[in-house]
């Protein structure tokens, strides 16, 4: 796997207005070169725009977007020349059949690999031979994975692609995730799947309003949060309540449900053994917790409003 | 009823713009042809000389429709009425595909009948909307013809006239949708269907027996199997008939009948011509490169397009002997035709010539169609899959311009082909099939300068590319037809592609104007490959 210093994709202040909308409000996104980076954000957060910024479709009202150092806009050919995407909402050819998309799609990007094609089709169960307005949105989305991954690439760029996909598809779709990381490309994912997210990125950006709000890989993201600790303890809930670090107290009986920040994990452990505890989880803080906490919140987005927010919330 | 009521509000909201448009413009076209007769032949010589050349000449019967007298407003109805008939069907035809096959195939139907509103509910709505529009339009027509002064009774007559054409096609296309499986071929054949009943009125017109006067033509049996022929015959600025009214409202209503009963008895999204479901599980080397995707795409349409063209190509080589042999028994036209053309030849050349206008036109109609697939390309998404690759957007533009290119010069061969065929089977005289063929090839220069506009107004703003092509080639075509009858200055008329196009036989081809045609088509289309490149895909 290579790690080169310099990003596959690297965004710096992107800004992009659609009229009198905001879509893009200075976006710093980079993407190393190996990486399954995971782009999250709620509808409507800006990561298609991102997207189709990234591919040249559309020129960004400033700032600067390279992919593999190319200014996709200026020079789109050479931009896509190792690329293959899937957009979130994939619309066909009505009257062409999926087989025919999928060797259209791949052939254009230099033709599919044979083994892999029937391989592809196979795994996803997929019909070729039906006219493309027959097909149910899965169907679609299936038929532009399939020419995506049958010709190998040095970036994938995925918007939403599962979202139209039953978890055995689903399924099929991570093993070729994988399976291109292995062989050294290069993937940005766009979801607001959080599950999926954890399960296959190693680095995560999360987008709100136009403005990369966190980025950072999975632990690093996940020092940010608290940790839930259940635990069953003869100690009085007034003591916990003291205890530097807790939140979010609950009790039942001699059962306690509280979060600890990462930063006083220490402390609230040495205090427990104390305590004495009789029962304890400690699950780790989802990304699901990250993800509300950034969109929970009513502060503004923009440059430090996540301190604001956390403030807010300690 | 009141979804009925709810439903035909909200589609008459999407509708607004498209249907004042229409409107407004179909009005526009019969006040200002109203206008031109009023003054442009104000005296009752000028009009009786207007007619009675009119009524020697087939062609002019053919394109126009039948003199009936000198009146202003019977020469008004004379000028205009089968054109503002065509387009009131076309307006009606695709309100009605619009809201029903345009509907299912987009999938909004389906969320709009999960509410409580039955299977039918949605139909009734339009056709009411349909109603409303052709009410409203006929009603628009009449202000018109009486804002130009003619009588207010003729005016409504005439309005209605129209109008009930407008009721006809919209009833037609209900059916239509419930047979077609996409709203690109409902609309396809409603538009056939309306363009099959003007020349179908323009045979039993052609055919029609002139009276001694030369001011009157009765028309051929041809015309009573055509709307727009029924609605002719209301004759409403002489001796107004109400009966053919009521034969388009009895055939209106056995069409909307039918079309509503179809609509009960089938499945959301079925239709009663099916689409094939399915097909080769693998691409032919053909669909390996964007020209080779629009070439798949535009095939089926260059066909009908084709298989349209020909049909009327037969008729103009066709009907020109039949028209000449028929005036031969009335010997004040053929008076009157000797001393306009000379010489029997020159008869059947006129009326080839007038055919392969039309043929023209066809084909540059057809390219518009073919440029405008970039749009729907765009609109509905696929254009972002297909410029994900590594090919440039010049490629996407120039594959299907050039495929645009093959078919409007296809179109126009067809025609002159099929025209040169039938006129040399029926050895009448007339011009040599190579001349025949040239002159419908004559047109394509042309033609080509609407597929190319289109293109430069996709490249700069693709929403408004459908608006202007088809606006374009109407203008041009009013240009074209009334641009003269209308005492338009010249610079005007120019500015239609078609009045630089030579009218063979009848005129020497005048390579002048088609060069320079050819320089706006490619200067048009060099400057859309250039300007697609600066614009944001449309989301």
């Amino acid at each position: 796997m290579t790690t080169d210093a310099t990003p596959v994709i690297s965004t710096s202040q992107l800004v992009k207005d659609f009229g009198r909308t905001t879509a893009l409000a200075g976006l710093d996104l980079s993407v190393r070169s190996g990486e399954v980076h995971g782009f999250l954000g709620p509808n409507g957060a800006g990561k298609s725009t991102t997207l189709r910024i990234l591919l040249g479709l559309i020129r960004p009202t400033s700032g600067t977007a390279r992919v593999f150092g190319i200014d996709p806009w200026a020079e789109p050919v050479r931009a896509h020349r190792d690329v293959a995407y899937v957009p979130g909402d994939v619309t066909l050819w009505p009257n062409l059949t999926g087989g025919e998309v999928i060797d259209l799609l791949a052939g254009l990007r230099g033709g599919a690999d044979e083994n892999l094609r029937r391989q592809l089709i196979d795994e996803f169960d997929f019909d070729p031979r039906k006219k493309a307005r027959t097909y149910s949105r899965g169907n679609r989305q299936k038929a532009a994975l399939i020419a995506a991954f049958s010709r190998p690439a040095s970036l994938y760029l995925l918007d939403e692609p599962s979202s139209g996909l039953d978890p055995v598809m689903d399924a099929v779709f991570r093993r070729h995730v994988r399976r291109v990381t292995a062989d050294g490309a290069t993937v940005l994912l766009s979801s607001h799947i959080l599950a999926e997210v954890e399960q296959l990125c190693s680095r995560v950006t999360i987008i709100r309003s136009g403005v990369a709000v966190e980025s950072g890989t999975l632990a690093e993201l996940r020092h940010l949060t608290r940790t839930r600790f259940r635990v069953t303890s003869p100690a009085s809930p007034e003591l916990l309540s003291t205890w530097r670090g807790i939140h979010d107290l609950r009790v039942d009986g001699t059962a306690m449900e509280f979060d600890a920040d990462a930063a006083d994990l220490g402390h609230v452990l040495e205090a427990l053994a104390t305590a004495g505890v009789t029962g304890i989880t400690a699950a780790p803080p989802s990304l699901e917790e990250l993800f509300m906490r950034h969109y929970g919140g009513t502060a503004a987005p923009g440059r430090g409003s996540q301190k604001d927010q956390k403030s807010q919330v300690l | 009823m009141r979804a009925v009521f709810r439903l035909a509000l909200l589609q008459a909201r999407r509708d607004r713009g498209t249907l004042a448009a229409w409107i407004l413009g179909i009005a526009g076209l019969g006040y200002a042809a109203a206008t031109a007769v009023t003054t442009q032949f104000g005296e009752d010589n000028e009009r009786a000389a207007l007619i009675s050349v009119a009524a020697a000449s087939p062609a002019f019967l053919f394109l126009r429709g039948l003199p009936d007298g000198i009146s202003s407003g019977a020469v008004t109805f004379f000028q205009g009425y089968s054109f503002t008939a065509v387009l009131a069907g076309l307006m009606s035809a695709f309100l009605v595909v619009r809201h029903t096959r345009g509907d299912e195939d987009q999938g909004r139907f389906e969320l709009v009948g999960s509410t409580r509103v039955t299977r039918v509910s949605s139909l009734y709505a339009t056709l009411l909307l349909g109603t409303c529009a052709n009410v409203v339009l006929a009603l628009a027509v009449a202000a018109g013809f009486i804002g130009a002064g003619l009588p207010a009774q003729g005016s409504f007559l005439a309005g209605m006239a129209v109008g009930a054409v407008g009721l006809f096609f919209m009833a037609a296309a209900a059916l239509v949708a419930q047979a077609m499986p996409s709203a690109r071929s409902a609309n396809g054949t409603a538009a056939a269907l309306v363009g099959a009943a003007y020349l179908v009125r323009g045979a039993g017109d052609a055919l029609g027996t002139a009276d001694q006067s030369l001011l009157h033509v009765t028309a051929a049996w041809p015309s009573l199997l055509s709307p727009i022929g029924w609605g002719q015959r209301i004759r409403p600025f002489t001796e107004a008939d109400m009966l053919p009214l009521l034969v388009i409202g009895a055939g209106t209503a056995v069409l909307a009948g039918v079309a509503v009963a179809l609509r009960r008895s089938r499945d959301l999204g079925a239709s009663y011509i099916a689409a094939n479901e399915s097909g080769p599980d693998r691409a032919g080397a053909g669909l390996a490169s964007m020209l080779g995707l629009a070439w798949r795409l535009q095939r089926g349409g260059l066909a009908s397009w084709c298989i349209i063209s020909a049909a009327l190509g037969a008729v103009a080589g066709g009907l020109g002997p039949v028209v000449r042999d028929a005036l031969e028994g009335n010997p004040s036209v053929a008076e009157l035709m000797s001393r306009i053309v000379p010489g029997d030849a020159g008869l059947i050349d006129l009326f080839t010539t007038a055919m392969l206008g039309i043929s023209g036109v066809l084909a540059a109609a057809a390219g518009v169609e073919a440029v405008l697939r970039l749009r729907a390309e765009e609109a509905e998404g696929r254009a972002e899959l297909l410029l994900a690759v590594p090919a440039s957007r010049l490629r996407w533009l120039g594959g299907t311009l050039a495929v645009a290119a093959i078919t409007t010069t296809a179109v126009a061969a067809s025609a002159g082909a099929s025209a040169a065929v039938v006129l040399a089977l029926s050895q009448a005289g007339g011009s040599g099939p190579g001349t025949v063929l040239a002159a419908a090839l004559a047109h394509i220069p042309a033609a080509l300068v609407f597929p190319a506009v289109t293109a430069l107004v996709f490249a700069l703003a693709s929403r408004w590319s459908s608006a202007v092509g088809w606006g374009a080639l109407a203008v041009a075509l009013v240009l074209g037809q009334f641009g003269e009858l209308l005492g338009l200055p010249t610079w005007l008329q120019d500015l239609s592609p078609f009045r630089h196009s030579s009218a063979m036989p009848v005129e020497a081809f005048d390579p002048e104007g088609a060069l320079l045609m050819a320089v706006v088509a490619i200067t048009a289309s060099a400057a859309a490959a250039r300007l697609v490149r600066e614009r944001d895909l449309a989301a």
